[in-house]
Formats: structure tokens, sequence, C-alpha cells
């Protein structure tokens, strides 16, 4: 018998979680040409109809398996390259153009589509329920009226990893120093229903470079996850003296249980008097600062383990709550229990840590000074 | 079913650790909601509602209670005070006996 710790590793889940799941900017979709998107171990096509809308099936045919995602828009279906089956955005099969009739049980699996911030969602269940409206993310006011600029859309496919890890980020005020170059100097989370939040300032370390290490750097932070796997993040930032209003979203899509399609998409309020290409240059430059944060993120998630026992100290956030919280999208809609969606706050204490923190870094910006650095670009 | 299952009978324990443990009762002075409160260290605190004292607290009815709003993060002052209410009054301990 020893007194060490033991890392729990658990085993993983055998679905995937329930609600909304992004797919990426609608735009992208409405050429005309069916589209593939891996997501919960299958390939999905999508595609617009003549009527305008966006249609999302399981893209492997029913009848010999072939793959829609290659095929081509036929009027308001998706025709199969195998054998030319037809199939509509209700999942049922329309046509056989070589068969008198088509059998009543060609229906494949369909996915029920939304828009939201120019956004295609489909809602996903193994349970099969009908799509939840109710709890779709909100519209960002605002969007529709031209105050913001157009998205910059970035994924980027992470593998090793389970899409956990991603969502344990919420609570996780220490790693923003240590991965992120950021001190959290307030830190809140509340969970609520099927919303999750994260409330945060921070400011830039001016001991390193690159993520969102900068001493003139100050962050004031409101992320929220509506449902499973949809983040937006209100941003306003203050560079150099210079305040934006920066909206971030962070989804991502399962692949397998190891695996998922990360997505983040910025936009920028524009300022007033300010041009369009400038507020889209900025958008950009924002998009490069936030896709290079989450690339720091995949290099920890690579190499780490799962943990079902993490092991806390008083500064930590509340972990275990936040995972009884994402608990309700993989049991089934009835066997959800009060403790998962009954709202529950959470302050973090970050004085000793920005005691400790300050003093980490007046050394080091003493130790370069003695060697003649600068922080690097 | 569940998103993770752990591997280890003590990994249950340790939810119950950080999700139950040291968890006191505090009444709202000013309605009838009643919450459960830890706190880890003076500016660290932990508050449990119930669906029932959610739907006492009037500052909650009074903001409605839509899905995903986005004012979710801002908790009761009413509520808050309270809290401290109780912790000057020295009824919610502070920190756990072995630094959690």
């Amino acid at each position: 018998m020893t007194d060490s710790r033991l890392l729990d590793q658990g085993t993983a889940p055998n679905r995937y979680a329930r609600g909304w799941h992004c797919l990426g900017l609608a735009e992208g979709f409405r050429d005309g040409k069916p589209h593939a998107i891996q997501g919960f171990e299958t390939k999905l096509v999508v595609w617009q109809d003549s009527k305008g809308e966006l249609n999302v099936l399981d893209g492997y045919c029913r009848h010999m398996g072939g793959d829609l995602t290659q095929g081509e828009v036929k009027g308001d279906e998706i025709a199969c390259p195998f054998h030319d089956w037809r199939w509509g955005g209700d999942g049922k099969c329309k046509q056989i153009p070589y068969a008198r009739r088509v059998p009543l049980r060609a229906r494949t699996q369909r996915y029920e589509t939304a828009i939201v911030n120019d956004q295609l969602f489909i809602w996903h269940d193994p349970e099969g329920s009908a799509a939840d409206r109710d709890i779709l993310p909100l519209q960002l006011p605002g969007l529709d009226e031209g105050l913001y600029t157009d998205w910059v859309w970035n994924a980027e496919h992470i593998e090793g990893s389970n899409c956990r890890e991603l969502i344990d980020n919420v609570v996780d005020m220490a790693h923003f120093y240590y991965v992120h170059f950021s001190f959290p100097t307030s830190f809140r989370n509340v969970f609520e229903g099927h919303v999750a939040t994260q409330f945060m300032e921070s400011k830039g370390r001016p001991d390193k470079a690159g993520g969102y290490g900068s001493a003139e750097l100050f962050l004031k932070s409101e992320a929220t996850y509506y449902g499973p796997s949809y983040m937006i993040n209100w941003l306003d930032v203050d560079y150099k003296g210079f305040e934006t209003e920066v909206v971030l979203i962070n989804t991502h899509i399962p692949t397998s249980q190891d695996s998922f399609l990360l997505q983040y998409g910025i936009t920028v309020k524009k300022p007033e008097g300010m041009d369009d290409a400038t507020a889209n240059f900025i958008a950009e430059k924002y998009a490069e600062m936030f896709g290079s944060g989450f690339l720091q993120d995949v290099h920890i998630w690579k190499n780490k383990v799962p943990v079902q026992n993490p092991l806390l100290c008083e500064e930590d956030g509340p972990v275990y709550q936040l995972r009884r919280w994402y608990e309700q999208f993989y049991v089934d809609a009835a066997d959800i229990v009060p403790e998962m969606v009954d709202r529950f706050e959470f302050e973090v204490d970050t004085t000793k840590a920005n005691e400790f923190w300050q003093a980490e870094v007046a050394d080091n910006l003493a130790k370069m000074a003695a060697d003649g650095e600068s922080v690097g670009h | 079913m569940a998103s993770f299952v752990p591997t280890s009978p003590d990994t249950t324990e340790d939810q119950r650790l950080y999700t139950e443990a040291r968890l006191v009762e505090v009444a709202c002075l000013d309605c009838l909601a009643k919450v459960r409160v830890k706190k880890n260290s003076e500016h660290q605190t932990s508050v449990q509602w119930s669906s029932d004292a959610q739907g006492d607290c009037q500052e909650f009815q009074r903001r409605g209670q839509q899905p995903g709003r986005r004012d979710v993060h801002k908790p009761c002052p009413r509520m808050m005070a309270s809290i401290d209410d109780a912790v000057r009054a020295g009824e919610v301990p502070i920190g756990a006996f072995d630094g959690y």
C-alpha cells in the first residue's frame, strides 16, 4: 500500500454530446456543391438547395455506402456518385432514376439546422430528440445591422485529445499565466442550465511575447458556452490605450473520442469613423493573436493524459462542478439530475497567485536586463 | 452513461469532496432564498443554488429566466451581502483543514 496519489484516466464516453454544434460559416456552404464535414465519427454532407436552405445528412448513402460528399447537387437533392440515388434534406430518398419506385424505408440520418451569427448549426442527439430551438446560442446584437467586421474564421483539427480538455479551460485560472502569458486579476465562473460562463479580467505578462504576453494588453473577458460546444467570448481589449470590442467564437465538433475539429472566429465592432478595411485588418490581427493562444493549449493537450480525479489547491477553479455541468449533455435527457443544471457560482481568489506572479515577472525582467535582452518578438 | 467513467472508487469520493463537502447553508436576509456556501479563503466563495432558491430570489426573478441571457454571470447583490454577513458572524468556516 502506498499513499502516493493515483491518476485516474477513466474511460472515454461511448457517445457524443447532445446539443447544437456549429459547422462553420454558413456562406461557405452556399456554392451549390456538396461539402464534407467530419463529425461524430462519421462524415456529414452539407449542401444548399434551390430555396437557399442548407441541409445536413450523414455523408454515406444508405444504399451501398457511397460518399455523398463526392456526389452532386441535383435540384434540391444530393445525388450519390455511386448509383445516383437522390436524397432530400428531410432525410428521405426522393428518387432512384433507374428504379420503378423508392423503398419506403429509404431514410437516412438527417440533422436539423439553424443559422445563428452567420454560422450553420446542427442539432445532435444520440437519443434522436427533436431540436430544442429555445437553447440556440445568442444572436449577437448588431451583427446583422453591420456594426461588426466580417468574420475571420479558422479551423484546426486536434488529434490525440478528447474535446473535454477544451471545456476544462473554462475554470482554469492559472493556465492563463503559464500557457497564455497573462495575469488573471479577477476570475469568476457561473454554471446554470445549459450555460457555463467564465468572467475574467487580465493583463499581459511584460516578460513574455507571443500569446497574450505584453505589458500593454488589458482584457476584460466574458466567455459563455451555450451548450456543450459553442462559446461566445466577449472581449473588451485595451492595447496600448486603444480600446476594441472583440468577439471570439470558440466551437468544436468531436470527430472521435480522441480528436475534434476546433473552429474559431473573430469579429470586431467597427470603431466609429474607421473604414472597413482598417477594421478588418484589426480583426485579422486579433485572430492571429487568439489563434496562437489556441496553439499554446494544443501543445499541452497533445502531451497530457486525461484525468478524472484532478488534485486541486485552494486557488484552482471549480473543475469538478464544471464536469458535473458538462455531464448533462452525455446522459439521457431523462437522467439529467438537478446538480448538473442548478446554478453554481465560484469566485476564484487570485490574490496569492498575483503576489507570486508579480514577483516572478519582476525577477525575470531583472534577469533579462542584466543579460542585456529585451522581450523577443 | 457518463462522459468519462472513473476507474477508481476513490474518484467518486473526490467528486463528493470537491462538490459537496463543507457546504454551509446561508439564508438571504431579504428574501426566502437559501443557498449553500463554501469558502476556501477570504476571497474565494462557492455558492450552490437550488431551483427553489432561484425561484425565491427576487433579484433573479426580476431579471427573468430566459435561457442564455448574457447577464448570467452576475450574482445577486443581496445574497452576496447576506453571505458576507454570515462570514463576519463566523458561520462559514474559511479554508480546508488539509489545504484542500
